[in-house]
């Protein structure tokens, strides 16, 4: 199979190395200077043309450039391989593509699989979602290898929600770390952090299942475990009194404009967000946290 | 070209659809093609049953059916024989009696007899009298023309019309909007109870209706109405299709479809593809149907309210059983400015893209794209994919919904009927819809100067949703439009429900809250505040 690739940084080669290890032909676009190690093309829109499957391995904030200049056709299938929401708009990337092309059959893959892990060829292992199973069938035959598992999901809104989830509770865990809270408060992000995505899943109809499984609880561990991991290390930089990036920023804001529009709270969302944005002090937010109203856990 | 008017034989309709099944038939296991047989058995015994005082079997159903239950003890051969026996009688009742001289008889008469149509109880009286119907019911097109961008499609392609469902009074008035716009006759699933009125009965068959028994509810039954609708398509049938299923019970645009009927569609072109059929293609042409007053509104408001709504899905005892209520309701409806808006939105192909004047998919950039690929591989060979098919439909469904609430015209009814709905609301914050619909009549009373005020907010909102593409109103212009809006409201609510929705009491007005529910319920789904 033809696997194009749109994005030349880290991931986008761990995506390519997958493919190739999984005994088809990677190729990626790029914009730029060309990648090291795979075939490339500037071109992305005659690299999509020529593609089964087509991965898109660039930040959030790219991808509707990225799709406007691909042009995904009626015959393309689109898995988006980045993690978040369109931070200018709120908008699922899933749906940029069809929105800005003719491509209908997207997917989205997530997990706990790290660039660097994967180039080294240790193992890995991703969901991906489609309401097409095809594309979902289709990517496992892209990626799947002795090297990565690649499972199978229907639940494409759930994996692009706990993606976007990971990206800003991965920023909480990094708070923690940076302030030496201790191993349990890091628990606790990740388990009360992935309940608050399961509120908010139930209500955008994803299945709690999804956040429960790699692309939820396995990718947020995955994260809290890295120090250079892009979420974790602006929480480690926050801590320091430092700003972040303005995608981090964003994520933050999207995700919770997105609570708000479905009425469920996020409190460490609202949190990361609220810190990320320069309102809070990173310990004050953890206190303010702490002194929350006693509750059943849910 | 073939279509509705080079009509089938019964003979070839069955031919047709006993191939579709056996072709059915023979990809089941031998499981599953008993349980196929058994659930068809079970199913009708028990309508038998359940219908054996109403409307008791017919000896030739009944022996049918027991043909299908000593099958189920036979082998494969016997199985398929009786599914098929049963095909053969399922084809011949579902079929249309569509008459080539009837239809042009009655597209001759209905520009000038509509009022009479509905009003008659013998077909014979149709065919006196003039009736200028130009302002009454309003046809709009998303062209802005007069039909003749559909006309052009309709000659290349094959059009599945697909409306909003209110009244049934839909079907006859969308066949009259055809002929007005000069569009040739599309075929529609009828059910057998809306043939209870003997004049509408006489037209609706003759007008393309074919006969849905929603009593049936085997799957063998469903599946032999889905290939009547691709066989149909496949012969160039123009076809309407109400994808919300039934009338909307709380008078709402539809905000889901069921995918079943819609999905034919999609199989019909990818039919027409792979055997190189000549003109496979297949349009779909939204159409968003507002009316001043729905003849059923009292009913089905009731029905939605009932939790046990969805059990009567067949009502039969609704205004319009009764040819007198029908005959009432319509020489009041017609009597009306704008009583009854349709408006032809925006045609888009099987997938949900809109199309350009020859019927070409456009991308989201208006560049032309080959829908074929949707369903072909890269050497445009067409590849069966059921499962994709179905996530196509719903994508093609979500369109329809969109392009509804788009193509929705506001009137006057719905417009004072949210506003006073909102006041009802804001008095009673902590009562439940089911609750506020209780109120004693001294709780659901409003100074006029109140309501007023209401609607001239409100209508500031519908104008900005208007001026942004998401709704369309048709509304008193001008100085004085929010009095002209209320009175126009009252009067004609005063026309016809046997309960007044809004009723003028000098300087006070008195609610029904059921039916402003009802009426009020054309403005949900638009952001507004304060719904009932």
């Amino acid at each position: 199979m033809n696997i194009g690739i749109l994005g030349s940084g880290p991931w986008g080669r761990a995506l390519a190395t997958l493919a190739a290890e999984a005994g088809n032909r990677a190729r990626i676009g790029y914009r730029g200077t060309p990648p090291t190690g795979f075939p490339g093309s500037p071109n992305l829109a005659a690299l999509t043309a020529e593609s089964d499957l087509v991965l898109i391995a660039v930040p959030p904030s790219a991808v509707r450039e990225v799709v406007r200049f691909a042009r995904p056709g009626p015959g393309s299938r689109v898995v988006i391989a980045c993690r978040g929401l369109e931070p200018e708009t709120g908008g699922w990337l899933s749906e940029i593509v069809t929105s800005e092309s003719a491509c209908l059959r997207v997917g989205a893959i997530t997990g706990p699989a790290i660039a660097a892990e994967v180039q080294h060829r240790r193992p890995a292992a991703m969901v991906v979602a489609s309401s097409f199973q095809e594309v979902a069938a289709l990517t496992q035959k892209a990626l799947h290898s002795p090297t990565c598992r690649i499972y199978t999901s229907s639940d494409l809104r759930g994996i692009e929600l706990a993606g976007a989830a990971v990206s800003v509770l991965s920023v909480a865990v990094g708070i923690a770390d940076g302030l030496k809270l201790g191993v349990g408060v890091r628990a606790v992000i990740v388990t009360r952090g992935i309940a608050e995505i399961v509120r908010l899943g139930r209500a955008l109809g994803a299945e709690p299942d999804t956040f429960r499984g790699l692309a939820g609880v396995g990718d947020l561990i995955a994260a809290a475990g890295l120090t250079d991991h892009p979420g974790t290390a602006a929480g480690l930089a926050l801590a320091r009194g430092h700003a972040v990036d303005a995608e981090t920023v964003s994520k933050a804001a999207a995700l919770l404009a997105l609570g708000q529009r479905h009425k469920v709270e996020l409190p460490l969302v609202e949190a990361v967000a609220a810190i990320t944005a320069g309102k809070l002090k990173a310990r004050l937010a953890i206190d303010g946290l702490m002194r929350r109203e006693a509750t059943h856990e849910g | 070209m073939t279509g509705i008017l080079d009509r089938p034989s019964n003979a070839q309709i069955s031919q047709s659809l006993q191939a579709r099944s056996r072709a059915r038939l023979r990809g089941l296991s031998e499981a599953q093609l008993l349980a196929y047989l058994a659930d068809t058995v079970y199913l009708e015994r028990k309508r038998f049953h359940e219908q054996r005082r109403s409307d008791p079997a017919r000896p030739d159903e009944v022996a049918r059916i027991e043909d299908c239950a000593r099958a189920t003890r036979g082998g494969r051969a016997e199985q398929e024989a009786a599914l098929l026996a049963l095909v053969d009688a399922y084809s011949g009742e579902i079929h249309n009696r569509f008459s080539k001289r009837a239809y042009r008889v009655a597209t001759t008469v209905i520009p000038g007899a509509l009022s009479r149509l509905l009003t008659s109880t013998n077909p014979r009286q149709l065919l006196a009298g003039e009736f200028d119907p130009d302002h009454r019911v309003i046809l709009e097109t998303a062209a802005g023309d007069d039909g003749a961008a559909l006309r052009a499609l309709a000659r290349r392609h094959t059009l599945i019309f697909a409306p909003t469902h209110l009244s049934n009074m839909d079907s006859p008035l969308i066949g009259y909007a055809l002929d007005r716009l000069g569009l040739p006759p599309a075929i529609y699933g009828a059910g057998l109870n809306l043939f209870s009125n003997p004049v509408m009965g006489f037209f609706m068959r003759r007008l393309g209706a074919y006969t849905v028994d929603r009593r049936k509810r085997n799957r063998l039954y469903k599946d032999v109405l889905k290939d009547y609708s691709v066989d149909s398509l496949g012969r160039r049938c123009h076809s309407l299709f109400f994808p919300g299923g039934t009338r909307c019970r709380s008078g709402r645009v539809e905000g889901s479809v069921k995918k079943g009927l819609l999905g034919t569609g999609l199989i019909a072109w990818q039919e027409g593809l792979r055997t190189g059929r000549a003109d496979p293609e297949i349009l779909v042409v939204p159409l968003a149907l507002s009316y001043s007053l729905v003849l059923e509104a009292e009913t089905l408001i009731e029905d939605s309210l009932e939790e046990e709504g969805r059990r009567r899905y067949i009502i039969t005892d609704d205004e319009f059983s009764e040819p007198r209520t029908v005959a009432t309701f319509a020489r009041q409806l017609l009597d009306l400015d704008d009583a009854v808006v349709l408006r032809f939105g925006a045609p888009m192909d099987l997938l949900g893209n809109p199309v350009d004047a020859n019927g070409t998919s456009l991308g989201s950039d208006g560049a032309p794209i080959d829908r074929r690929a949707y369903v072909t591989d890269a050497e445009g060979k067409v590849q069966a994919d059921e499962q994709r098919d179905h996530v196509y439909t719903e994508i093609l469904a979500g369109r329809l919904v969109e392009a509804w609430h788009r193509d929705n015209t506001v009137l006057s009814t719905h417009l004072a009927s949210f506003a006073a709905g909102r006041l009802l609301r804001q008095a009673n914050p902590g009562l439940s819809t089911t609750e506020l619909v209780l109120l004693p009549t001294e709780e659901r009373t409003l100074r006029r100067a109140e309501l007023l005020a209401a609607i001239e907010q409100l209508l500031d909102q519908v104008r900005r949703l208007e001026a942004a593409g998401r709704i369309r109103a048709r509304l008193p212009r001008g100085e004085g439009e929010v009095e002209a809006i209320l009175n126009e409201a009252i009067s004609r609510f005063r026309g016809f429900h046997s309960r007044r929705v809004i009723e003028g009491r000098g300087d006070r007005v008195v609610l029904d809250p059921r039916l402003l529910l009802y009426y009020s319920h054309r403005l949900h789904r638009y952001g507004l505040a304060g719904e009932m």
